[in-house]
């Protein structure tokens, strides 16, 4: 079936079914789909899905020889069913509701996932055909995904008759994101994260449409990753058993890409580097002062170089995040071979952070990376910041607004709406967090390339991770997506409909906190999950 | 009280491979001694340490003995099945490839081309073919781990169970024997050759999830079922109903689960076969709850007449005969479900001023000539009554035995709750008991540290061996009165595991206050493993349960 056929039903719906509620006015209280698309019309009917419920792909350009369409279908197939044991004998119902599966139709041969990769898609649900199909039209398979996403939020398990049902229909729904960058950051070094969790991580990151996952591999505390080219950084981990080979790292990338979700791998130097020294203490300015990395020592510059190698043939986004916040340089100015060398270059401990930081620059730019810096780096010297740079706003708001007018591109990640792990920023406050406060003119509103939330990890670990990012995160992830107009203007509007995209993270194994509270707290009192 | 004891002659074979090995390796003595003093309990707190000494079991097996080689583990491990027990082998089978999994989550699922690994096979034999799971069933087994010389017949790994729930119990203490060893990228036995012999102190290990309070996704469920599996726990205590909401579906009473929250909140019958059979895949009985008549309020949404009125809603109405009606609808349509023996009529906290309140109630019990207090006896007797009928064996909690210990059926198992000191009263009088004390072993109360968890013993104060065989053993009860699907493993895990070994391991080896530090460090060990394999297991060393971790740092000192 292919797209004039499509719309010919769609007029047919429109013929028939005088309850289709328009575009513009759609009465958004009714309906439980999050993020909140573009555009939305739905009805009143109510279909099933098939026991054979199938994917087909007739009129798609893309092949998908990587198989990341028929995993993603079968992952629907997966949530949809939520575990429940469906009803076998269907026969009691009306053949005539029955859909028989879903058509995809992928305009891209490609599925290479690149920064602004678009991601726009089409979904409809008729309400008629011979048999019936739910169909999703994308440019690129990871639009298509988005699509499939939205679907299953369309599903339910009906307890009583024991079938997947698709309710409000016919649905049509046209969709893509407001930012091209919707960032969820891990933190490994604080406490290291076992694969099973990231790979949790990146699953329940799908379902709110987010896109990059921010890796902060290494920090101050540990090194858990293995580096080929300097194989002793890794005994910097906290034990022999917090580590990541490679190929894990590799696993990651790939787990995540399948899903349409960058890994976007960051080292924060010179600040965040202790760790570095254990393998080799020639990194630390000395044995008792040992951060930051030692700006004098051109191996320094030589591990990094080797680092970013490594990274190339493994982290394949378009981006590197090169840190570069919080240093404190008095190491350098006490420590004698350092402050000599200082003296040499006539520098004082401010130029040199600026000199680290900028041939940092170089080594990523050489291995073909753009970059992304902490806003310590725009404050301090943002006019000698390589043109390429993404200045990564965290200290408080206000701060994109002088980014883009210096001409350079932003991410948003204000500490006080952002940080995840502040307990005490209510989803409210996520919710209402505008990338573009203040930013006026579309030439420059362009430059913010989306957000972030961050998930530090001083308190975080296996145990205690997805009920502090989520339903937050999923706060922050409909700014990032949902068109500004649609976005409500007051959150307490959209209380309720996130309450049900929290029941779904939960039903999805996600463990996802109340959203009456703040972070992460228990339910105060027993109580549906659809009122905390 | 166990019903199947283990068959002697059954384990000739494995004794017979291990002295074999004894002849080859004459330095290697087979000492079975208490296992804290041959197991090596220093744990390297150093940044970088070789792994040699993070080889921990937990639950403590009853006896191993264990060398001085590492063993390489073939990812292409093959497994051979053998003994009387075909008809139970799918059960091994599904396991293996579980377990599998979960040992080489961590590096390549293929063998790499012309390395010769040490460990290639698994033999698992099991002698009975009988895959019914029931209290009692037989659950030893013993374990071998040694290299496979030229020309011998020794076995690589090589599990020996009576019972296919038996080699379940064997697998698990496998995969925490395999270690992926980030040095080697290779799956390492450390400390091999390795010959565990080993069955559970109590039959009963149990862990209750209260899906009333609060709601449970199925998946989330299986999550806590398939964690249990990993501490050795066997029960599944579901307390499916109480007051707040009646999620499961009953077929004779299709309206009582208009008593759930919402009408996604709720389970079909298959939903729940699915959970059992699931359960029954990994050596997990599910012992279903009622709770009448005190917590039951939630029944009265879809039939009022089930309240003494509709101002006055709790306990269920005694003087009707459509509430026992009801209650015997119920559990014919559980039995269809939970074939496990026991069955839980709850029978605690009631609280009977609506009967006397409500007038024909009241009126009720004077006709009758009773009191409330009567009135409770004889709502618990006759559901006891239904339940026998039903060939289930009653559990009802303290307050039944408290307040009638006479009147109870002598078959009724008592199950602890309110304080310590009642199992040994109510084995006194001929009652099997659970212990389930919430001081200590009550997941919800967040001020229990693991210590006090751990050194909470189900035989305190009872002396009389025939006394101590009444103890069928404990139960750690996660109510979900502030726990739900976003906290309930991190509340659960990892103090339920010290109750798990408490449980599992012999009481001498748990008992010794001596074994503090190093008990601590086997459970941070098994508590990162637990995160390893996705379970959310809180840490270890933190005063209130659920705590998130104080700072940074390894899971293996937090």
């Amino acid at each position: 079936m292919g797209r004039k056929g499509v719309q010919k039903i769609f007029l047919g719906i429109l013929l028939v079914n005088v309850l289709v509620i328009s575009v513009a006015d759609v009465d958004k209280k009714r309906l439980n789909i999050w993020p909140m698309p573009v555009s939305v019309s739905y009805g009143r009917d109510r279909l099933y899905l098939s026991n054979e419920f199938e994917l087909k792909t007739d009129g798609s350009k893309y092949s998908d020889a990587s198989g990341i369409l028929k995993d993603a279908f079968f992952s629907l197939l997966d949530v949809i069913k939520g575990d429940h044991v469906i009803e076998v004998n269907a026969s009691s119902l009306d053949p005539s509701l029955v859909i028989k599966g879903i058509q995809v139709v992928i305009l891209s041969p490609s599925d290479e996932l690149q920064h602004g990769v678009d991601e726009t898609y089409k979904l409809s649900v008729p309400v008629q055909g011979n048999p019936i199909y739910a169909y999703v039209e994308a440019q690129t398979v990871y639009g298509a995904l988005h699509g499939l996403q939205t679907f299953s939020q369309v599903c339910r398990f009906n307890f009583a008759t024991r079938v997947i049902e698709v309710y409000q229909a016919p649905w049509t729904i046209f969709d893509q994101p407001r930012f091209s960058y919707r960032g969820l950051l891990i933190d490994t070094s604080r406490h290291f994260l076992p694969l099973p969790v990231i790979k949790k991580v990146i699953d329940s990151m799908t379902y709110a449409k987010l896109n990059v996952l921010h890796w902060h591999i290494v920090d101050t505390q540990s090194f858990p990753l293995e580096i080929p080219s300097y194989p002793k950084l890794w005994n910097g981990a906290y034990s022999s058993s917090e580590r990541y080979t490679m190929d894990e790292a590799a696993e990651i990338v790939r787990y995540a890409q399948r899903r349409g979700i960058h890994v976007l791998a960051e080292i924060d130097v010179p600040g965040h580097a202790q760790s570095w020294g254990f393998g080799y203490p020639s990194l630390w300015p000395s044995t008792n002062c040992t951060q930051p990395l030692d700006v004098s020592n051109n191996f320094t510059f030589k591990v990094i170089d080797g680092i970013l190698s490594d990274f190339s043939k493994v982290f394949k986004y378009r981006f590197v995040h090169l840190g570069g916040d919080e240093v404190d340089t008095s190491c350098w100015t006490s420590t004698p071979h350092i402050s000599k060398w200082l003296k040499k270059k006539g520098f004082n401990a401010s130029e040199a952070y600026q000199y680290f930081v900028l041939k940092a620059q170089q080594i990523a730019l050489s291995h073909g990376y753009e970059i992304i810096n902490w806003e310590e780096t725009f404050n301090n010297f943002g006019s000698k910041l390589s043109r390429k740079t993404v200045v990564h706003n965290w200290l408080g708001g206000g701060v994109a607004q002088r980014v883009v007018a210096a001409g350079l591109r932003c991410i948003v990640s204000n500490q006080d709406k952002w940080y995840l792990d502040h307990l005490d920023a209510t989803w409210q406050d996520f919710y209402s967090n505008e990338p573009l406060t203040n930013i006026t003119k579309p030439e420059q509103q362009a430059l913010v390339i989306g957000g972030e939330v961050c998930m530090w990890g001083e308190h975080i670990d296996g145990s205690d991770i997805e009920q502090t990012i989520w339903p937050r995160a999923a706060a922050a992830a409909e700014r990032l997506w949902t068109p500004y107009d649609n976005l409500a203007k007051n959150p307490r509007e959209v209380t309720s409909r996130l309450a049900h995209f929290r029941c779904l993270l939960n039903r999805r194994g996600v463990a996802a906190a109340p959203v009456s509270g703040p972070g992460r707290v228990a339910p105060e009192e027993p109580g549906s999950c659809y009122s905390q | 009280m166990s019903s199947n004891s283990p068959k002697p002659n059954n384990r000739t074979i494995l004794l017979f491979f291990f002295f074999f090995i004894s002849l080859i390796f004459p330095f290697f003595l087979p000492v079975f001694v208490n296992s804290s003093r041959t197991l090596s309990l220093h744990k390297s707190k150093l940044r970088f340490d070789d792994g040699q000494n993070l080889t921990f079991l937990w639950p403590l097996p009853s006896q191993f003995t264990s060398g001085n080689q590492t063993l390489t583990v073939d990812p292409n491990l093959s497994f051979v099945f053998s003994g009387n027990g075909g008809r139970s082998s799918y059960i091994v089978e599904e396991a293996f490839q579980r377990y599998k999994n979960i040992i080489f989550k961590y590096s390549s699922k293929v063998s790499k081309s012309g390395v010769v690994y040490d460990l290639q096979k698994l033999n698992v034999i099991v002698h009975s073919d009988n895959d019914e799971l029931q209290l009692g069933v037989d659950e030893s087994y013993s374990l071998l781990v040694a290299k496979n010389y030229e020309h011998s017949i020794i076995g690589e790994i090589t599990i020996e169970a009576n019972s296919v729930y038996g080699a379940l119990r064997g697998l698990e203490t496998l995969s925490q024997l395999c270690v992926f060893d980030y040095g080697a990228k290779t799956v390492l036995v450390f400390k091999a050759p390795w010959f565990i012999q080993d069955k559970p102190r109590f039959e009963f290990r149990g862990l209750s999830l209260d899906t009333s309070r609060h709601y449970y996704p199925v998946d989330v469920i299986k999550q806590v079922i398939e964690s249990m599996s990993y501490a050795k726990l066997n029960v599944f205590h579901w307390h499916i109903l109480d007051e707040e909401s009646f999620p499961l579906e009953v077929p004779r009473y299709p309206n009582l689960w208009r008593g759930a929250y919402t009408k996604w909140e709720r389970y079909t019958v298959e939903d729940a076969q699915e959970i059992v059979s699931f359960a029954k895949m990994r050596g997990i009985n599910v012992m279903a709850e009622v709770d009448v008549p005190g917590h039951a309020e939630s029944w009265g949404k879809g039939y009022p007449d089930l309240w003494p009125s509709s101002s006055c809603t709790e306990p269920l109405d005694v003087s009707k005969n459509f509430t026992f009606d009801v209650i015997s609808g119920i559990l014919a349509d559980m039995r269809e479900i939970f074939p496990f023996k026991l069955f839980h009529l709850g029978g605690d906290e009631v609280n009977t001023d609506c009967w006397n309140s409500t007038p024909h109630v009241k009126q009720w019990l004077q006709d009758h000539n009773m009191t409330t207090k009567d009135a409770y006896q004889y709502f618990v007797l006759r559901a006891q009554e239904i339940a026998l009928s039903h060939n289930w064996t009653p559990v009802n909690w303290e307050e039944t035995f408290n307040a009638f210990p006479s009147k109870l059926n002598p078959q009724t198992v008592v199950h602890n709750w309110l304080g310590p000191g009642v199992c040994p009263k109510a084995v006194a009088k001929g009652f099997r008991c659970i212990f389930s004390n919430q001081g200590v072993w009550y997941l919800d109360h967040l001020d229990v540290p693991w210590d006090d968890v751990y050194f909470a013993e189900p035989l305190e104060g009872i002396k009389d061996a025939s006394e101590q065989q009444l103890v069928l053993g404990g139960e750690v009860c996660m109510w979900s009165e502030t726990a739900d699907p976003s906290n309930a493993q991190q509340t659960i895990w990892p103090r339920a595991a010290a109750a798990a070994e408490r449980l599992w391991s012999n009481r001498d080896a748990t008992s010794a206050t001596d074994t503090n530090s190093s008990t601590l460090n086997r459970l941070e060990y098994f508590r990162c493993l637990l995160t390893r394999r996705g379970i959310p297991a809180a840490p270890v060393r933190n005063h209130y349960g659920r705590s998130p971790p104080t700072g940074p740092g390894s899971c293996y000192v937090q």
